[in-house]
């Protein structure tokens, strides 16, 4: 900024981010609290008393730590295929030539606005028929099908600056089409699949509906907090553990990487000078 | 949703010099490189999963929304009958009170704060820097996480935030089972769902306040334009870019929204909080009337299509 800033804006700023977080912070005391006292309200102060029972206890109350395994094993699985498939497909997108090329691509990167929503439904009905039931592949294959819609579209604008030369060069020197994705192409697009890798983590992490309709006894993280956490349960300092465990990763992952997010966010939304 | 960020808008094709770089225009680069195996063998995975994640279920989705499924009883054909139901469902068209309420609420509700507080922070970016992180951290917290994190404010008990503050303040005659309610349910969950929502529009709207030459503030420095002057005049219309952006992305996750209302109010009291999004998972999964929610999967898919077409389009266009 030019100028300087009346004092007052960072302070405004500073002032309204604490109140933001108010609802955070009472979870994450709720966790280190005895119960006893944070039903009365987490915010007191007439008697401290700090406690780790709740992050002991929880693990043998909730099956948190099976949720925890399965979250790791769904978002990596799921993260891992689209970084792998994604940009096989936004290259031949981009540069083969193909019967159906055009008609291919205006389908796939529109999907990107359906709702999940929208295959639950024959996906559940489907998965029954086959016995997939509560079976990982259940989950895991919507999770990666659905992910192309945003993907290949990321990565084929990623493509749209990809210099010619370094194409034809290869394909002189006499690669193949496959060859020159796997030699050339590939090892200059890390970043954009870097970042597909981000957002599928996230996205399957936190995804709700799609395993609490698949799942039984496999469930992730998401579906076990949401069984634990109606209204009429008392154990608050419990459930605030369960609500830190189930969401920390993602919320690391997602303030780590804050700077690519916002970078990427930019680069797609057309206002990148 | 953070998937939308990244894809919500393609970038201008208009021919640009850096496509055409290698001398050799993308067309004719094809053309030199055609190879239709080898592209369907890279492409291959994608289109099976695609078919089967995506192809498959909306259209079969379509198909149900015909038939009358009801448990384990035999389907038979209903023609128009589940839209017809739908239509005179008095619990439907509540739901679509509610969605419009929640969807037009949450939206505006959480891209003016975002973009509010994007503008006070494009005055002083670096003294801003750490309470712009710990907003876009609401946004981080996992949907479900959210509902039960303002289950805590809500909670009609002594350790509910809201209540008590009231109490303090001495308001407490407004004390009020807020979520036991069915007219203030709602608004709780708006509430809860915009708080979480903000950091995306204050993200991408900063970003784009950042973007804005230098050359530009400068010359309306020079002029003696004051911070507050420039911040109106000049970096809120030139932020509006983002603010598109940012609308259409919410607006996409409001009206698909399912994990905050599952978690928080579970489309309770009374089915006051349950939008189509919610509403097509009650008939099917819970009521086990497949065919009914498809039909009303089918009005949610509508509502997105008429939301996104402009983004479609442009999509379509630009798609080479």
């Amino acid at each position: 900024m030019i100028g300087k800033a009346p004092r007052w804006v960072p302070i405004a700023v500073g002032a309204i981010s604490i109140f933001w977080i108010i609802p955070l912070l009472g979870i994450v005391i709720t966790s280190i609290r005895p119960v006893t006292d944070t039903v009365l309200g987490w915010w007191r102060l007439d008697h401290i008393e700090l406690t780790l029972r709740a992050w002991f206890s929880v693990w043998s109350k909730y099956p948190l730590a099976n949720g925890f395994w399965v979250s790791v094993q769904l978002a990596g699985v799921a993260t891992l295929g689209s970084m792998i498939m994604t940009p096989a497909a936004a290259y031949a997108f981009h540069f083969l030539k193909f019967p159906f090329r055009r008609t291919l691509l205006i389908i796939i990167i529109n999907a990107f606005v359906l709702p999940q929503q929208v295959v639950v439904i024959p996906l559940f009905t489907l998965w029954r028929q086959m016995g997939l039931i509560d079976n990982l592949l259940s989950v895991l294959i919507p999770y990666i099908g659905l992910s192309f819609a945003w993907s290949i579209f990321l990565v084929k604008n990623f493509l749209e600056d990809f210099p010619h030369e370094l194409i034809e060069a290869g394909r002189i020197d006499g690669t193949g089409p496959i060859s020159t994705f796997f030699h050339i192409v590939l090892p200059n697009s890390l970043s954009p699949i870097f970042a597909v890798g981000i957002l599928q983590f996230l996205f399957c992490w936190n995804a709700l509906l799609i395993p609490l309709l698949f799942l039984r006894t496999a469930a992730p993280l998401p579906v076990v907090f949401a069984q634990i956490s109606g209204m009429f349960d008392p154990n608050w300092d419990l459930r605030a553990v369960a609500a830190i465990v189930t969401t920390i990763v993602p919320l690391m992952v997602f303030l780590v990487f804050q700077r690519q997010f916002a970078g990427g966010s930019l680069a797609t939304s057309g206002s990148k000078e | 949703m953070a998937e939308v960020a990244l894809s919500s808008r393609g970038r201008q094709h208009d021919g640009s010099p850096s496509t055409e770089r290698g001398g050799r225009k993308l067309a004719s680069l094809r053309r030199w490189m055609a190879d239709a195996p080898a592209a369907y063998l890279l492409l291959a995975p994608v289109l099976v999963l695609f078919a089967f994640a995506v192809v498959y279920p909306v259209i079969q989705t379509v198909w149900i929304s015909f038939w009358d499924i009801k448990g384990l009883a035999k389907p038979r054909f209903y023609g128009l009958g589940n839209f017809i139901a739908l239509y005179n469902d008095a619990n439907f068209r509540q739901t679509i009170v509610t969605t419009l309420l929640w969807t037009v609420c949450t939206t505006a509700l959480s891209v003016s704060a975002g973009w509010g507080i994007a503008l006070l922070c494009s005055l002083a970016p670096r003294p801003t820097l750490v309470p712009r992180v710990m907003i876009f951290a609401a946004f981080g917290v996992s949907e479900a996480v959210t509902g039960y994190i303002w289950l805590g404010v809500y909670r009609p008990d002594a350790g509910g935030l809201l209540n008590s503050l009231l109490g303090a303040t001495g308001l407490g005659q407004f004390a009020h089972p807020w979520l036991g309610d069915s007219n203030t349910a709602i608004w709780c969950l708006i509430i809860a769902y915009s708080w979480a929502q903000t950091g995306l529009p204050l993200i991408l709207i900063f970003a784009a306040t950042q973007a804005i030459s230098r050359n530009v503030l400068e010359a309306a420095y020079v002029d003696g334009a004051t911070p507050m002057a420039i911040m109106r005049h000049i970096i809120a219309p030139l932020s509006m870019p983002g603010v598109r952006v940012a609308l259409f992305i919410n607006l996409l996750g409001s009206l698909r929204a399912f994990d905050t209302i599952y978690v928080l109010t579970a489309g309770g009291p009374v089915r006051s909080t349950e939008t189509v999004g919610f509403f097509m998972f009650r008939e099917s999964f819970t009521q086990f009337k497949l065919g009914y929610g498809a039909a009303a999967t089918l009005v949610l898919l509508v509502a997105v299509l008429i939301v996104s077409l402009p983004a479609i389009i442009q999509r379509t266009a630009g798609a080479r």
